[in-house]
């Protein structure tokens, strides 16, 4: 049998001044050109385990090593980080943070001149780098000027001419927007092909690491808990439930038929291969969608009347928009990058100004605010939570928020005290936000924001980053303050997550509004998604392959229309 | 979202593509005469030059116009200053027994009753803003139009050790990265309704206070980020590396350090011989 390329043998690993090992008794085998999936909950040692295979753990950070890795036979701990950048080559999740020259083929150029490769030989490499991710015509720009997929292709361009045996992708996609990610799924899948590269991928793209790997490996609290094929893992649903992985769609919905003893197959994980199984199924009941609410009659709070927005470099990043979100809307604002989702939320957050048109609160324009009078009508939660942390307790970091206001004895506290109360943050009120886990720090966030009262909710991208878990409780949330009242305004890229919480969905490209309807609406319009670039979920594909008319919109509504037993009908409209 | 950069010219231009030693001869050139010249045409006249060459590099306009902007309280200070106060340095340039007055404030005006501002003490304030401009413009021409990798290959070529070098350019990219931060921080801050515009000074202290916290975590995450990314790169700071565009200096890079270097010894022969540069007034 030959040597694998990769070997971890009881690989423990403790960060300094850490309470408990990132990695725990790691053993593991890579081959070469192989592609191997690597997932697991938020915290489980992903990162650590990547960061290993160059010996960055523990060279850089220190902390204590047990165990023995090697990677070309050559044990991690024998040679200094930068020799072992011949053979492995790192490229981390945030495409823009690993960007270093000032040119496109200078950022290609700069491993290979520090491994000293002839100049002639680093010309070529250039070629053939750029083509295989095909950003020839770019050659000479400013990395930074590139768009997020366009960045993360030039991240992989600059690790795969090093010539490595290894790439090792840390999240690649969790960035990058459904078109993006795509994208650079492909391109490994061709690297892989053409050159033999080996390949791990880190992430929690299900559908995509469905498509690409062939080995899937799960980490739970440093341990290796599942090392099989990607249909042994996607198809075992305790097992992802337990580590906070989200399935493929195709995957839940076949196990859910299967439940109702529709079908005996064995749930597929690609898409392709469901399309095909469920048109050999029974024919579907009919589904009678739930009526959608009407839309809310009076003043919108929050308007938008014929908006254009165009930068001070001429970019026209908005167009002509006219949009009204009424009182209690849950609206999902999606798009590709460069559609204009962004600029749209700075308008709502008069961190922009419309180059024409006019936006209003309540029927009032949104200049004439003051900020401390829109931060208690327009509450913002970024996408990273810890630009707005900046106290020594969770309880100072809320009441903090408070002291814009004039709020009378004992108001400021029993403020305090409900929000934290509301979001289950007492336990925690005296730990230093930092302290606290990603999506911990993000609900002091909400609470910081929910404790001036606004009535309107932005939320940008909350569920990047998360795992499952993370993702729906951080949704939850969302739904629980909406059906308290508040209007929600969502911008994600992760459509699949979607039902269930929003009740409408505008559509933008190229700053122009293309589809403004009800979320059902809007994931079976398959032309406007298309004219975006954007792929409908698995649930509404395999709808509409079963039958065209179908408008179920999630796992749970298409299941129930087979097998014996109708199940009451989806109650998303 | 992307990341900062000190690289902030948007086009190519020739004095980008110069060598990092051939744009240090101008700057150590360009220092040299702002410190031999008094005389406030000559020091004025180069600190529009620089203006002119940070255009022509490719420096925008409205970075020109801030940094002109925020200094401006500066230069008039520098005016005041020179022209109210610094008598007896600029009576030893003239030679004069007396200054020129231009405006004396009566003698019962509380504080300021007697003071006067003198023609030859405002020339010399025009002078130290025009020193002072060329050393302020100079490090955007020489920094702005200069990849960080290229300092450090610069660096080295001037026998500077290139740990060293690598830290300048590890600097370089840090503090963008901070200004981008403190934005950032500002942003969000403005959003939990904080207007620091509308804060008295002791409050704004305060908050800018708070905010150095996540800037500097932040920042600090960063770093490290790049420095493993460097480290993963094959980045090793040994000077033995090969170069895709070799750094060699070039004709223009040779006639740039010789004119530099020529320009200082002109300046200097003929202040000597002529006087010319000295304090004149006018």
């Amino acid at each position: 049998m030959p040597v694998p390329l990769v070997s971890f043998r009881q690989v423990s690993y403790e960060y300094p001044r850490s309470e408990r090992p990132a990695l725990l008794d790691v053993d593991l085998d890579i081959r070469a050109g192989e592609i191997v999936g690597l997932t697991g909950a938020t915290g489980s040692g992903k990162t650590t385990l990547c960061l290993a295979l160059n010996g960055t753990v523990p060279q850089f950070f220190g902390g204590r090593f047990y165990g023995r890795l090697l990677v070309e036979g050559r044990d991690t701990l024998d040679h200094p980080i930068h020799e072992q950048a011949a053979g492995v080559a790192l490229v981390l999740q945030d495409p823009s943070a690993q960007l270093i020259a000032a040119t496109v083929e200078q950022e290609i150029a700069f491993a290979l001149e520090n491994l000293r490769v002839p100049r002639a030989e680093i010309v070529l490499r250039i070629e053939t780098a750029l083509a295989a991710v095909g950003l020839s015509a770019l050659r000479a720009r400013h990395p930074h000027t590139l768009s997020g997929g366009q960045q993360q292709r030039l991240a992989l361009a600059a690790a795969f001419a090093t010539r490595p045996r290894l790439m090792v992708l840390d999240e690649p996609t969790s960035q990058l927007d459904p078109r993006s990610a795509l994208g650079v799924f492909a391109l490994i899948r061709e690297l892989n092909a053409q050159y033999g590269i080996a390949f791990l991928i880190t992430g929690h793209a299900p559908e995509e690491m469905a498509a690409t790997v062939q080995r899937l490996v799960v980490l739970a609290g440093g341990r290796v808990v599942a090392d099989a094929p990607p249909e042994d893992v996607y198809r075992d649903l305790p097992l992802l439930s337990r580590n906070s992985i989200r399935p493929p769609g195709v995957t839940v919905t076949f196990a859910q038929l299967a439940e109702r003893g529709a079908t005996r197959l064995a749930p597929p994980i690609r898409l392709e291969v469901g399309l095909e199984q469920i048109k050999h199924l029974p024919a579907p009941r009919p589904f009678d969608p739930p009526v959608a609410t009407p839309a809310q009659s009076g003043v919108p709070i929050l308007s938008l009347d014929r908006v254009s927005h165009v930068y001070a470099d001429g970019t026209r990043a908005l167009t002509d928009l006219t949009l009204e979100v009424h009182r209690r809307d849950y609206l999902a604002v999606l798009g590709q990058n460069g559609a204009g989702k962004s600029t749209l939320l700075r308008h709502f957050l008069h961190l922009l100004q419309p180059t024409e048109g006019s936006v209003r609160i309540d029927g009032a324009l949104l200049a004439t605010y003051s900020a401390p009078e829109l931060a208690q009508r327009v509450g913002y939660v970024p996408q990273n939570p810890d630009r707005q942390l900046f106290n020594a307790t969770v309880e100072a970091e809320v009441g903090f928020s408070l002291r814009v206001l004039s709020l009378p004895p004992g108001e400021r506290e029993r403020r305090i005290h409900t929000v934290l109360d509301s979001l289950g943050l007492l336990p925690l009120r005296h730990r230093h936000p930092f302290s606290l886990s990603r999506g911990d720090r993000a609900r002091v966030v909400i609470a910081a924001v929910l404790a001036l009262e606004p009535e309107i909710l932005v939320f940008d991208e909350p569920t990047t980053g998360q795992d499952d878990e993370g993702a729906r409780a951080i949704l939850d949330l969302t739904r629980r303050l909406n059906q308290e009242g508040r209007t929600v305004i969502l911008v994600t890229h992760h459509l699949s997550l979607l039902p269930g919480y929003a009740n409408r969905a505008i559509l933008l490209r190229g700053g122009r509004l293309v589809l403004d309807a009800s979320l059902r609406t809007a994931f079976h319009d398959l032309e406007a998604l298309a004219s975006t670039d954007l792929q409908p979920t698995h649930a509404v594909a395999l709808a509409r392959a079963a039958d065209d008319r179908l408008r179920t919109f999630t796992p749970e509504e298409l299941a129930g229309l087979y097998g014996a037993h109708p199940t009451s009908q989806g109650s998303t409209p | 979202m992307t990341s900062p950069t000190l690289h902030s010219v948007g086009r190519s231009t020739g004095f980008v593509a110069l060598d990092f030693r051939a744009k240090a001869a101008i700057f150590v050139a360009a220092s040299c005469l702002a410190i031999l010249w008094d005389d406030v045409r000559f020091t004025v006249g180069l600190a529009l030059i620089v203006l002119a060459g940070c255009r022509a590099a490719g420096i925008s306009g409205s970075y020109l116009a801030f940094v002109l902007r925020v200094m401006s309280p500066f230069f008039v200070l520098l005016l005041g200053t020179h022209g109210f106060f610094n008598q007896q340095y600029v009576l030893r340039l003239t030679g004069q027994e007396q200054l020129t007055a231009l405006i004396a404030v009566p003698e019962p005006w509380w504080v300021v009753g007697g003071m006067v501002l003198s023609k030859e003490g405002l020339l010399y304030g025009a002078t130290a803003v025009g020193k002072s401009l060329t050393f302020l413009l100079l490090v955007p021409l020489c920094v702005f139009t200069t990849d960080p990798n290229q300092w450090v290959v610069g660096l080295v070529r001037l026998r500077i050790p290139f740990k060293f070098a690598f830290l300048i350019s590890s600097t370089l990219r840090f503090f963008p990265l901070i200004f981008d931060e403190i934005q950032a921080v500002r942003e969000t801050q403005r959003l939990r309704g904080f207007a620091l515009e509308t804060m008295g000074p002791l409050e704004r202290v305060r908050t800018y206070g708070r905010i150095a916290v996540p800037v500097i975590l932040s920042a600090m995450h960063k770093a490290q980020q790049i420095e493993v990314v460097l480290q993963s790169r094959a980045f090793s700071g040994r000077s033995d590396r090969t170069y895709l565009h070799s750094p060699e200096l070039g004709a223009a890079g040779w006639i740039t350090i010789v004119l530099s270097a020529a320009a200082v010894v002109a300046a200097v022969i003929v202040e000597l011989t002529t006087g010319l540069g000295r304090f004149v007034t006018l």
